[in-house]
């Protein structure tokens, strides 16, 4: 074989991309363990999280990439017996260690559930509640902060007549953007996604992913998510989990188009189980 | 390729067999297209000339219903990784094998209007071309069939010999033309059969380019080796 050609082999274009190594890092996982109990739910993971930037986290259920999200805001402190070594460093502190603020923490790393969590209450004052737990804002500011954050999710054309009303009366994709509302409101700075267009129409849907594409700009976005597709539209970077181990990480589209480990591959085929 | 663990929705296996079905009954056709093809040319095989455009149209045939078949499965299985490889070289891979077939016909039908030059080199040269297009033509089918990337590989270095070869006819043909005019008529024939012969080679390399990618997921550089006079011949 003709050495010289062999060396001079490409990867097509796009999939030279790596992102991680192009933006600083917002977050750095460094051989997380996670346990629920006695039982070991993620072994040794490590992971950049690249600043302003989509990372995608996938694999079928149960392989740990929903528990490393709740690790990365440490909402996992709310259940006994649920423990985590190894470091998740943010902001150049290990936010595992004893001592971190939580509520300051949660407050610029947000998260959105699954299902839509509106607070029974009237759609101003979802977004209210949550800037108001941390900050004390006067009522024309608190207008303001509202508006914008309902703005930002393109929300706001469709209740700005109806500030007043009951969130719960809004549709399943009104209040998801509106929970992503609540999230952006304080100004975090990373938004932690769980699936969060899995109860969701196409439409809904497609319009939270236009929304992602939008919130990358200014926001470090970590979206776990069964849907391949999405994955694949929305990402940055994908990590493919499996039986709590991180197998693979890179760009999107060279996950989608030549993955180098064999169980990537298998379960982005449809091959698995 | 090939070797994967199977889907968890067979369907989508099926399928995918159909495809690669499709397009091993097209490269069994094109190879045959082209033995016969060149046959009728260096052995004055009448009836050899007549198979190559027979089978033409069953070759564009198949040719649509991988198409078909592709596009579909690309809009109800978004195909991802290997699959997702798989399916773009089978589009591409068709063409290719398409192409070859009229390039066949093509020759069959000019079979019998070239004449044995006495004396000359040209003829056995062909006959040489023949063998090493038709010898690279069933390598990349044979890398494609079992997804081997280092036969591929092998196809993608070789078509330098097939060039070489058509510089040299080239050259000589001219030289031909040049003494005596009145055999320009089957000189220009010999020539036509043996620019054909070249794209056959030529296909033969794009084929063993996609299976490569196919199945390794890098792209070959996009020069290959090559005869350099070649090119400036033509």
């Amino acid at each position: 074989m003709n050495g010289q050609a062999m060396n001079s082999t490409m990867q097509a274009e796009p999939l030279d991309t790596n992102t991680a190594q192009a933006t600083p890092l917002a977050i750095q996982v460094r051989n997380l363990d996670f346990y629920y109990g006695k039982s070991r739910a993620l072994h040794g993971i490590s992971l950049d999280f690249p600043e302003r930037s989509v990372t995608g986290m996938i694999g079928p259920s149960g392989c740990g990439k929903s528990t490393l999200l709740r690790v990365l805001n440490r909402m996992y402190d709310l259940y006994p017996g649920q423990k985590a070594t190894g470091e998740v460093l943010y902001d150049g502190q290990n936010i595992l260690a004893p001592g971190v603020d939580l509520n300051q923490l949660r407050s610029r790393i947000g998260m959105v559930f699954q299902k839509p969590t509106p607070f029974p209450m009237s759609i101003y004052d979802n977004i209210a509640f949550g800037i108001r737990l941390h900050e004390r804002v006067g009522r024309s500011e608190m207008d303001g902060r509202v508006e914008d954050a309902l703005r930002r999710v393109a929300l706001w054309p469709e209740v700005k007549d109806r500030l007043q009303a009951s969130a719960t009366a809004l549709s399943g994709g009104q209040q998801q953007r509106l929970c992503i509302a609540r999230t952006i409101a304080t100004r975090p700075e990373v938004i932690l996604l769980d699936e969060p267009t899995s109860a969701l129409d196409p439409v809904s849907t497609a319009r939270i992913e236009e929304l992602l594409d939008e919130l990358k700009t200014e926001f470090t976005i970590a979206i776990v998510t069964h849907n391949m597709q999405q994955a694949a539209r929305c990402a940055d970077q994908v990590a493919f989990f499996y039986l709590g181990e991180l197998v693979e990480v890179d760009s999107t589209a060279r996950m989608f188009t030549t993955p180098r480990e064999s169980r990537t591959q298998d379960y982005i085929t449809g091959r698995f189980g | 390729m090939g070797t994967e663990p199977a889907h968890t929705v067979t369907r989508y296996d099926q399928e995918l067999d159909r495809l690669r079905g499709i397009v091993a009954r097209m490269g069994g056709l094109v190879e045959r297209q082209t033995a016969q093809a060149i046959a009728a040319v260096v052995d004055q095989n009448e009836e050899a000339a007549l198979e190559p455009p027979e089978l033409d149209v069953e070759v564009d045939t198949l040719e649509r219903d991988a198409e078909s078949l592709a596009i579909r499965i690309l809009a109800l299985r978004a195909p991802m990784a290997v699959d997702l490889r798989l399916i773009v070289a089978v589009l591409k891979i068709t063409g290719d094998l398409e192409r070859i077939g009229d390039y066949a016909s093509s020759i069959a039908r000019r079979a019998l209007k070239v004449e044995p030059l006495d004396g000359a080199m040209s003829f056995s040269a062909l006959r040489n071309m023949g063998r090493l297009v038709q010898e690279n033509l069933h390598k990349a089918i044979d890398a494609m069939a079992c997804n081997d990337s280092e036969r591929a590989m092998e196809v993608w270095n070789a078509d330098t010999a097939v060039d070489e070869l058509y510089t040299a006819m080239f050259r000589e043909l001219v030289t031909y033309m040049m003494e005596d005019p009145r055999k320009i008529g089957p000189c220009i024939h010999l020539l036509f059969v043996a620019k054909n012969l070249e794209r056959i080679g030529d296909h033969a390399t794009n084929i063993a380019e996609r299976v490569y990618y196919a199945v390794t997921g890098e792209m070959l550089p996009a020069v290959r080796p090559r005869g350099g006079a070649a090119r400036k011949g033509n």
